[in-house]
């Protein structure tokens, strides 16, 4: 017992040594908080100019106020309703999530097969997968755009534009987000398959019992990339929605931003509007989208 | 391809031959129908659209198909195919230039000077038939988009180091053992991920020409008279200094240098996360090891940090560079009529030739070139650089 508690002691007095090392003032340090502070600062300013001046009046957005007198909140309901916000939210929101669905299904098949199964030809496809991420969108936009409308190859129901599948199938599958799973799924112990085959599973079932709950990080992180990516797309959508049917927030802002010209606080208002779904997801999945964007960062 | 792990079904040696082949064409079957959906979609929008934009690209398709008309969409974009030789050739004096000089860095002293002659010949001859064949592309080909290469490599030069340089700094210090480490991240990272669309918005609001405009404000605070930003064509130089240059040595314009502020506003919290891992991979033996050396903290960033932390640098490098070849979005929010088309990059031309011009063939033409650019600038990157890169 005095042992134990000779090392906490111990253990307290080098955490004091520690953050005392840390408290005394070097001015060198200070400069560095000042760099940070400085950075964080300019990060944050064009958020704050943002919702600052989506709450001011119109003359007060002209004459370069920081704060507004008095909070305008109608003008969100004013940019909401002017803009139509409210279908291109919930286009949004269809959206992302049908391409979401469908872009982990895809992925998560495909990951496994190229991590765990043997069948032939694997490498080659696989690598040839890849090499799709170096190409540039200007090149691929402009058949896409031909096949979606049908003038390429019968599609199942005439020209695709203005409808749903045309907003999402494409996206439904990507080489990175194969690559990310595969990479994980090719380092699971062969013993758990193993076992698993002597338990009679086959391929599915051992990767929807056993592979799945264990690759949860993985996922996560394909996940919130094909949420932002679903997102924040800009140039696909403004090419085919035509009309108001399936168009989402960011062509529909765009549009409010050609029409409603000068109209300075609203547009602010509508940006904050289309910002706050991928905030929301941001503060929650903080820690997981950071690491995800490192470790794939690194192995690239 | 890093290694793929021995096959978890491999058959092991058995009598039952039969069955285990049955059973090896259950397990390609099962591969094959669990990338099916995958390979199908990005067969379709992925590789397939490669070997139609050539095959659109020799026709003459505006909104309707039309003929064959060979290299012509082509023809007119880049002029002169004549010119197109000289320019490549100016550019493989370069290479040259490059590799003599570097022939003659590891040679014994007077090849040294005769190799910095030889280079700086090459490097005349070069700079002297690549710009009489850009002169004669610019006279004979479309200036629009030919205007449009060197305004995406501005944009490119403009951020790319930036952003690497902040997105440095900023995590050499945030690995510091600095508090409030997570809340700075959080930070930093935020203006990457917020739609780009949205925050354009904001940055033309902020760039904005009128008086009271956030960067009049902040130019004001030093005493310099309000500019016009995002409206303004004329090139930097010449509205700091007053001076007259004309062409590509004016260097980008005003409203380009804004866009550019934007893009490295937009990815420098990125650098930040992905150099930040990097760190962490460093191993503490060899600071330590500098530090008993007596190292000061700015020796050991310049020779302990930056070449270790290479491979990762090389990386980010050559992602955002790529990255800004295909930059689309905040440009095409961010350009206004005033700006008389001098921040319309590569990309932006080609959507214009596309959809608002409805001349496909010709678009296409124009994006198979931008592709052909890339690839090649990607590989120049990889081996002028990666000779530089430390792997430990």
């Amino acid at each position: 017992m005095a042992n134990r508690e000779q090392v906490i002691y111990q253990q307290t007095a080098e955490r004091a040594r520690a953050e005392s090392r840390v408290f005394r003032f070097k001015p060198g340090r200070a400069i560095l908080y000042l760099i940070l502070i400085l950075g964080a600062v300019l990060a944050v300013l064009p958020f704050f100019w943002m919702v600052s001046n989506s709450l001011m009046t119109l003359g007060e957005t002209i004459n370069r106020r920081w704060l507004p007198a008095v909070p305008q909140i109608q003008n969100y309901l004013e940019a909401w309703e002017e803009a139509n916000f409210a279908k291109y939210f919930w286009n949004s929101v269809v959206i992302t999530f049908t391409t979401c669905t469908g872009l982990l299904i895809s992925s998560i098949l495909a990951g496994y097969a190229f991590g765990r199964i043997r069948f032939v030809g694997r490498d080659v496809i696989f690598a040839i997968l890849l090499s799709t991420l170096m190409i540039p969108e200007s090149v691929t936009v402009i058949p896409s755009l031909l096949i979606i409308r049908g003038s390429v190859i019968p599609l199942p129901g005439g020209s695709w534009l203005n409808t749903l599948q045309a907003l999402t199938v494409p996206f439904m599958a990507n080489a990175f987000s194969i690559f990310l799973l595969r990479q994980f799924f090719a380092g699971i112990p062969n013993e758990l398959w193993d076992a698993a085959r002597i338990d009679g599973a086959g391929h599915l079932r051992f990767l929807g019992q056993i592979v799945l709950p264990i690759s949860k990080a993985p996922i996560m992180t394909v996940l919130i990339f094909a949420f932002i990516g679903s997102w924040n797309a800009f140039m696909w959508p403004l090419l085919v929605t035509t009309r108001e049917t399936w168009r989402p927030l960011m062509v529909g802002l765009w549009n409010f931003v050609t029409e409603a010209g000068p109209q300075t606080q609203l547009l602010m208002a509508g940006s904050v509007i289309t910002i706050i779904p991928i905030l929301i997801l941001y503060f929650f999945t903080q820690k997981q989208f950071t690491e995800g964007i490192a470790t794939t960062g690194l192995k690239g | 391809m890093t290694a793929i792990p021995a096959h978890p079904g491999a058959p092991k040696s058995s009598p039952r031959s039969v069955s285990m082949s049955r059973q090896r064409i259950k397990e390609n079957l099962t591969g094959y129908l669990f990338i099916l959906p995958s390979v199908l979609i990005i067969g379709l929008f992925g590789l397939f659209p490669i070997i139609f934009s050539v095959y659109m690209s020799t026709l003459n398709w505006r909104a309707r198909k039309g003929g064959f008309i060979g290299l012509s969409n082509y023809q007119q974009a880049l002029g002169d195919f004549s010119g197109v030789l000289l320019f490549v050739a100016g550019i493989l004096l370069f290479v040259a230039a490059y590799f003599i000089w570097n022939r003659a860095l590891r040679s014994s002293d007077n090849r040294v000077l005769i190799g910095g002659v030889l280079a700086a010949l090459a490097l005349i001859g070069g700079g002297y038939v690549l710009s009489s064949g850009w002169g004669q592309m610019i006279a004979a080909g479309d200036k629009r988009f030919l205007n449009a290469l060197p305004i995406t490599l501005f944009y490119s030069l403009g951020t790319v180091p930036a952003e690497l340089f902040l997105g440095l700094v900023l995590a050499y210090i945030l690995f510091q053992k600095i508090r409030g480490k997570e809340l700075f991240r959080m930070i930093y990272f935020l203006p990457y991920i917020t739609p780009a669309i949205a925050t354009a918005v904001v940055f033309r609001n902020i760039f904005s020409p009128r008086e009271s405009s956030l960067a009049n404000w902040a130019l004001s605070a030093f005493g310099i008279e309000p500019m016009k930003w995002l409206f303004e064509p004329r090139p930097i130089i010449n509205v700091i200094f007053g001076t007259n240059f004309e062409g590509f040595l004016a260097g980008p314009s005003m409203a380009l240098v804004s866009i550019i502020l934007y893009g490295i506003w937009t990815y420098v919290g990125y650098n930040v996360i992905v150099f930040l891992a990097g760190l962490g991979s460093i191993p503490n033996e060899t600071y330590e090891a500098a530090e008993i050396d007596g190292a000061s903290h700015w020796q050991m960033f310049r020779h302990v940090t930056v070449p270790l932390i290479s491979p990762v640098t090389f990386y980010l490098a050559l992602v955002a560079f790529i990255g800004t070849f295909k930059a689309f979005n905040h440009i095409y929010v961010m350009r206004t009529p005033n700006a008389l088309g001098t921040v319309d990059v590569a990309s932006v031309a080609i959507f214009d030739t596309f959809y608002k011009m409805n001349n496909y063939g010709y678009a296409a033409a124009q994006a198979i070139i931008l592709f052909v650019i890339i690839a090649a600038l990607t590989y120049a990157q990889n081996r002028i650089f990666s000779e530089k890169v430390f792997y430990g």
